[in-house]
């Protein structure tokens, strides 16, 4: 696993940070909302499941105002 | 005046509610700042990729330090664009939906204020996102490649930024004369699309069109030379904006009277 040993991961670490951040505001939000815009369930697989774009499909389209 | 701020804190206070003030900085930061990385990292990914024979060489030439932040300015031309479109569809044809303009609107409201302030709310959220993540790739690229002079970077910035300032304007011209957020969206984008493709196959028709200012802004970056019609595009832009603006104030006044 040299690909993984050649990489600095101080430049990756803000990515991985603001990752975190998002999945961890889209399911404390998911947990709070009376009522997502479709079953939690799938809404919370989605958010954590698919990479780097599934909070932001939960924040546009899943909170229904 | 007064009756603005109030108009203003409002729309404020729901986009922190929506958590827009987290998570749409922080999609930005992550579309901009992807590209210098895998432009840098490019030749290890595509070895731990592998499928390539043994001893097949690639030689990649080493991208320079302008190419990776025009990479990122064009990550905000097309994922960033699409993002400001999506949160801003919905901002006055939703609240029309769901009757909270009609609660705001039976008050002595002038429409006027009540569409500046959601299109200045809508502008702070995006100008200040658009600032952090074009800045922190900057500096990426600055870190792994090699620093471009601020004043370059501060330049291409103002002058993407107004691009990005007219298709906020443009979605909100189409909120207020249609009710559904998603035909907003769709009509929005589409003619976005529709402009960036005239603009770019006919360059030489169309050398004052907002949609080329993305392509102006790369050749600060690039240190090219700058276009001739950098300046005729701005001013174009600029009054396309006003122009946008007011309609947008004209036809929701004639709307919700009617």
């Amino acid at each position: 696993m040299e690909f993984l040993e050649s990489i600095n991961w101080a430049i990756l670490a803000p990515i991985v940070i603001i990752q975190l951040i998002l999945v961890a505001v889209a399911i404390i939000d998911l947990v709070k909302i009376e009522k997502a815009n479709g079953p939690k369930w799938v809404w919370a697989l989605i958010v954590l499941f698919i990479n780097l774009l599934g909070p932001i499909i939960y924040f546009i389209f899943g909170r229904r105002s | 005046m007064n009756q603005w701020m109030t108009l203003f804190k409002k729309e404020m206070l729901e986009m922190s509610r929506n958590f827009k003030w987290i998570w749409v900085p922080l999609t930005f930061i992550m579309i901009a700042v992807k590209e210098p990385l895998t432009l840098y990292y490019m030749p290890q990914i595509i070895d731990s990729l592998g499928g390539l024979p043994e001893g097949a060489v690639i030689e990649l030439p080493v991208p320079s330090a302008g190419e990776a932040l025009a990479a990122s300015l064009s990550q905000f031309n097309t994922f960033g664009v699409l993002i400001i479109v999506l949160i801003t569809m919905g901002t006055i044809a939703g609240e029309r939906k769901s009757g909270v303009a009609g609660l705001i609107l039976v008050k002595p409201v002038s429409y006027a204020w009540f569409v500046t302030a959601k299109w200045a709310s809508s502008m702070i959220l995006i100008w200040i996102s658009y600032f952090l993540s074009y800045f922190l790739s900057w500096y990426y690229v600055g870190v792994l490649f090699e620093f471009i002079s601020f004043m370059d970077f501060l330049q291409s910035f103002f002058v993407n930024g107004i691009w990005l300032t007219l298709i906020v304007t443009v979605v909100i011209l189409f909120n207020t004369f249609m009710k559904s957020p998603g035909a907003v969206g769709f009509i929005s984008i589409g003619i976005i699309v529709i402009l960036s493709i005239l603009s770019s196959s006919l360059p030489h028709l169309l050398e004052w069109s907002p949609a080329l200012l993305s392509a102006y802004a790369n050749a600060f970056i690039m240190g090219s030379n700058l276009p001739d019609e950098l300046l005729p595009s701005i001013i174009v832009s600029v009054i396309m904006i006003t122009l946008s603006l007011l309609a947008s104030i004209a036809i929701f006044k004639r709307r919700e009277l009617a």
